[in-house]
């Protein structure tokens, strides 16, 4: 598809984007994170990565579990490998287990008798970032919770652009009486407060992460409508489309060969801010304990948590740091694409 | 006030289906009459108590109405105006036993459903006016009428309490539908008068009485108010119960100020910097982590931790019957089994609170206390999940039979029940059984419970009464239907005759027996687990508040409770606190107070 083929003035945007080295820089440190994210299994879990046990290899990560019985323990629940590789270390047999760099995985409660959680950070029980009231680690409740987000936002940002970018197109295309019509409803229906709605529906109906992410994009893709009909009816009105129609193009061939690649310079420029209006949006909900839920890590409830408990100084800082820096490296990537797509710069013909 | 709502539901299903009975007023007082009252046992307050100052405590939110009945009259706030409407007795708070309020003697009649009482001729509303027996009358066709908009009070006062005879002036009877043992019939019939002179039944009563304050009987009445600021109450300068036995040296500030904060965090801050003068600390988060520092190690500030011996709330979790999983009684003992308490005590909870062994507890003779919840046993739990025939695990670790997995979802209401319920999962995942949680808001909670559409709910019923129910919880005829008691959908014959048998027995030694039996069905029956209870009340307080040397009374629930049955011992040391203010600025150090009172503690 032409969308995705490197034009020269994609090539040339994205030169720009490179140049501007904040942005790009931010870019790839998101990248990175969002990657690391998606094996955090490997980094952050309360599985083992490798067991060497009687000369056969287990890999658990990704497995099944493996009850205790498997390497002859006397429980048939799954086996505790942080305890595991204790025992394979004091009886030194050639069995030997390799945990994560964090050995806890985000549910797991890391409870003592003799202390009470929240635990401040410490490295000796590599709880980095300390645990939270329930003696959860907080950095895999934040690495986890971060996936949980940006996974959310994602999804949220292709299903809104999906149907505002389509009605919004529609609209511009078509004008008269559809677009009339449509912005009426988009009026009445961007007049509802998003929040409130899924206040009340959260509350008869427990909100799971597609129903939370259906409503919400129930009620947000209303915004992007308008730059695109706007967009829209800017490229109508240019010769390229009079040329193509001239040519015996019907209406679906013009919108998405046409007019649809020459807007995406406004639909672009929106994303970053979309991704972090979803975080934000999310973390909200789960601040006021209307989001997904428990115990599904996130970073609303790890913030509810902190300011509840603002002596333990550890939460809230976990979470508001990381809050902090995602959303400043969503806004350096926006401002940067936004000023490498901005079509006033001016371009010097030889 | 969620529990109390649930309380009132139950009282109301318990209503329904209780036959009225007829009445028969006979103005003619029967001969023969053994006029009781009590003014032998010991005052609970302290003569050296000082009047004078204002005591100030909070609320999370500003009462929607004035009124003690009607639509949103069940909010906090109400048990600040109820407990300046005096009943005609009420139960000593150490003894147990029956003490005069508006009424100065009370007799029994033979049928054991009416109560006679001699009321208080110097009693009087904060208006002035003198209460009469009209004013019980009036409370009886009050609580009728459907201006009120408050069925459970339509259904109590037609139902329960069936009539209210004038002999003259200062003897009235009281009747009840059924007999009952005299102990509990007299608390059940001790009304409360309504003034006549206030009240005009109309059609627009609810709005137009939304807030006016209405005259009351007891020591305070609503002084001042500033709409969704705070409410304060005065004391009555010449209240008519001053000098009566069991309410002299009590109700000493001059003004009690209820100020709306609606975060719980930030009225803690108020408390910590003397803007409050005492604060609740029962949860261990605030207790361990939040009371700590200067004021507390300067002797500013104080703890105290008294044990009570009250009903306890029935907290824990109801099985569905209905379920098709949770049908299966071997899977309901299994999941007992699972059920880690003891963790969630030791950590989540800091050792703080108790496993609860069964139901009803806190009902002295009635309590069996042979009864021992089903511990965390995993390999019991296997035992009994295996006899369900969940013999298999599926590849997540879950058991599986015939494809399903043993996946059970528990609703709750409470985001601070949540630490606890995490640890239940985990732990439950070890015997092969997946809880998910669902936090649901209050409201929906109610309802998802009410329509019996829950697999497992985690709540509590709030106690009371001198005995336990059995009927709104566990008879047939409230099961299998919605708007019922009965979330356990229990349905069994045996039980069934015995709570029946239970109701009907009016003697105590055999209501005390077929209370034991029952609460051994309740066990066996496996459909109520347990969770804990809490046999104490944790408090901070700015040192210049000041207590009797007992501190607090068996049946508080409060300890620096200006108000109430219980409540109003506190008085405030005007000296003490100049004291303390100025040392607070100097940096002056006291010795620091911690109280541990456990004079009713209940030996396990």
């Amino acid at each position: 598809m032409r969308l995705f083929r490197l034009n020269p003035v994609t090539r040339r945007r994205w030169s720009r984007f490179r140049n501007l080295r904040r942005g790009y820089w931010s870019a790839l440190l998101l990248g990175t994170l969002i990657a690391l994210s998606l094996v955090a299994e490997l980094l952050i879990n309360n599985r083992a990565l490798i067991v060497h046990y009687q000369g056969h290899w287990y890999f658990p990560t990704y497995a099944d579990v493996i009850p205790g019985t498997a390497f002859g323990l006397d429980y048939a629940y799954e086996t505790d490998y942080k305890a595991l590789r204790q025992q394979f270390a004091a009886r030194n047999d050639g069995n030997w287990v390799l945990m994560p760099p964090i050995p806890y995985s985000p549910f797991e409660t890391d409870l003592r008798a003799d202390q009470f959680p929240p635990l401040p950070p410490s490295l000796a029980d590599r709880h980095l970032l300390g645990t939270d009231t329930t003696g959860r680690d907080v950095l895999a409740r934040l690495t986890y919770g971060f996936r949980t987000a940006i996974g959310f936002s994602l999804l949220l940002l292709v299903f809104e652009y999906c149907v505002g970018v389509g009605i919004g197109c529609l609209m511009g295309f078509w004008g008269g009486g559809f677009d009339l019509g449509f912005q009426r409803i988009i009026e009445v229906w961007s007049n509802i407060p998003t929040l409130y709605v899924i206040m009340i529906v959260a509350s008869i109906v427990p909100p799971s992460f597609w129903t939370l992410l259906l409503i919400m994009v129930a009620f947000s893709w209303t915004g992007m409508t308008w730059y695109m009909r706007t967009a829209t009816y800017k490229e109508k009105a240019r010769d390229y489309v009079m040329a193509a129609r001239a040519i015996g193009a019907g209406g679906g061939r013009i919108v998405l060969r046409h007019i649809l690649p020459n807007t995406v310079s406004t639909i672009v420029t929106f994303i970053p801010f979309s991704i972090a209006a979803g975080i934000t949006a999310l973390s909200a909900l789960d601040y006021l304990g209307f989001g997904l839920p428990p115990p599904t890590p996130s970073w609303g409830e790890l913030l509810k948590q902190g300011t509840d408990n603002l002596e333990s100084l550890w939460i809230v800082s976990s979470v508001v740091v990381a809050m902090t820096l995602v959303l400043t490296l969503v806004t350096f990537i926006g401002e940067a694409i936004r000023e490498a797509f901005d079509p006033k710069v001016h371009i010097h013909y030889e | 006030m969620n529990k109390l709502h649930w309380r009132i539901f139950g009282f109301i299903v318990w209503l329904a289906a209780l036959p009225v009975f007829a009445q028969s007023a006979t103005p003619q007082l029967p001969a023969n009459l053994h006029w009781q009252t009590n003014d032998a046992d010991p005052i609970f307050a302290d003569p050296a108590a000082k009047r004078g100052g204002r005591f100030r405590t909070f609320m999370s939110s500003f009462p929607p109405t004035l009124r003690l009945v009607g639509p949103d009259a069940n909010s906090g706030f109400v048990t600040y105006l109820r407990e300046n409407n005096l009943s005609l007795v009420n139960m000593h708070p150490n003894t147990l036993n029956p003490i005069p309020e508006l009424a100065t003697h009370w007799a029994f009649d033979p049928d054991g459903k009416t109560v006679y009482f001699k009321l208080d001729p110097d009693a009087r509303w904060s208006d002035g006016v003198p209460i009469t027996a009209d004013d019980y009358l009036f409370t009886l066709e009050f609580m009728r009428s459907k201006y009120i908009v408050a069925p459970w009070y339509n259904n109590y006062y037609t139902e329960i309490i069936t009539d209210v005879v004038k002999y003259d002036d200062h003897t009235i009877a009281v009747r009840e539908s059924s007999a009952k043992p005299p102990n509990e019939l007299l608390f059940d019939v001790a009304i409360s008068p309504t003034p006549r002179h206030f009240h005009k039944l109309d059609d627009n009563w609810v709005e137009n009485y939304n807030w006016r304050v209405e005259p009351n009987t007891g020591p305070y009445q609503i002084g001042d108010i500033r709409k969704g600021k705070y409410v304060e109450f005065k004391r009555k300068a010449d209240w008519w119960g001053n000098d009566r036995k069991y309410f002299k040296y009590r109700f000493n500030p001059d003004y009690i100020r209820i100020k709306v904060i609606r975060d719980l965090n930030i009225a803690y801050n108020y408390f910590s910097k003397g803007e409050l003068d005492s604060f609740p600390l029962v949860m261990p988060r605030l207790w361990y982590q939040k009371a700590q520092g200067t004021p507390y190690e300067r002797g500013y500030i104080g703890k105290i931790k008294f044990y009570n011996d009250v009903p306890q709330p029935v907290l824990g979790m109801f099985l569905n019957e209905d379920d098709p999983i949770l049908a299966d009684r071997n899977l309901r003992y299994g999941l007992a089994y699972a059920m880690n308490f003891d963790k969630v005590l030791k950590t989540v909870l800091r050792g703080d609170y108790e496993r609860k062994q069964t139901q009803n507890e806190g009902y002295g003779d009635y309590t069996n206390r042979d009864i021992r919840a089903r511990p965390f046993d995993l390999q019991k739990a296997d035992e009994y999940l295996r006899k369900a025939g969940w013999t298999e695990r599926g590849p997540d670790g879950i058991r599986v039979k015939n494809g399903q997995r043993l996946s059970l979802r528990v609703s709750y209401t409470s985001d601070d029940h949540t630490a606890r319920l995490v640890v239940l999962k985990e732990e439950a995942r070890k015997a092969g059984i997946e809880l998910t949680l669902q936090l649901l808001d209050a409201t929906a909670g109610y309802k998802q419970v009410m329509e019996k559409k829950h697999q497992i709910a985690w709540m509590s019923w709030q106690g009371g009464g001198i005995a336990p129910t059995y009927w709104e919880f566990y008879h047939s005829v409230n099961a299998h239907k919605p708007q019922t008691n009965n979330i356990t959908n229990t349905d069994n014959k045996a039980m069934d005759d015995k709570i029946i048998a239970y109701r009907d027995a009016t003697d105590k030694e055999s209501r005390v027996r077929l209370a034991h039996e029952l609460e051994q069905m309740v066990y066996e029956d496996g459909a109520y687990i347990p969770s804990y209870k809490i046999p104490y009340t944790r408090e901070g307080f700015w040192r210049w508040l000041r207590l009797p040397p007992q501190h607090a009374t068996r049946m508080s629930d409060v300890v620096f409770d200006p108000m109430g049955s219980t409540g109003g011992l506190l008085w405030i040391d005007e000296e003490e606190k100049s004291r303390v203010q100025k040392a607070r600025i100097t940096g002056e150090s006291f010795a620091p107070i911690n109280i541990v009172d456990e004079r009713w503690r209940v030996k396990p």
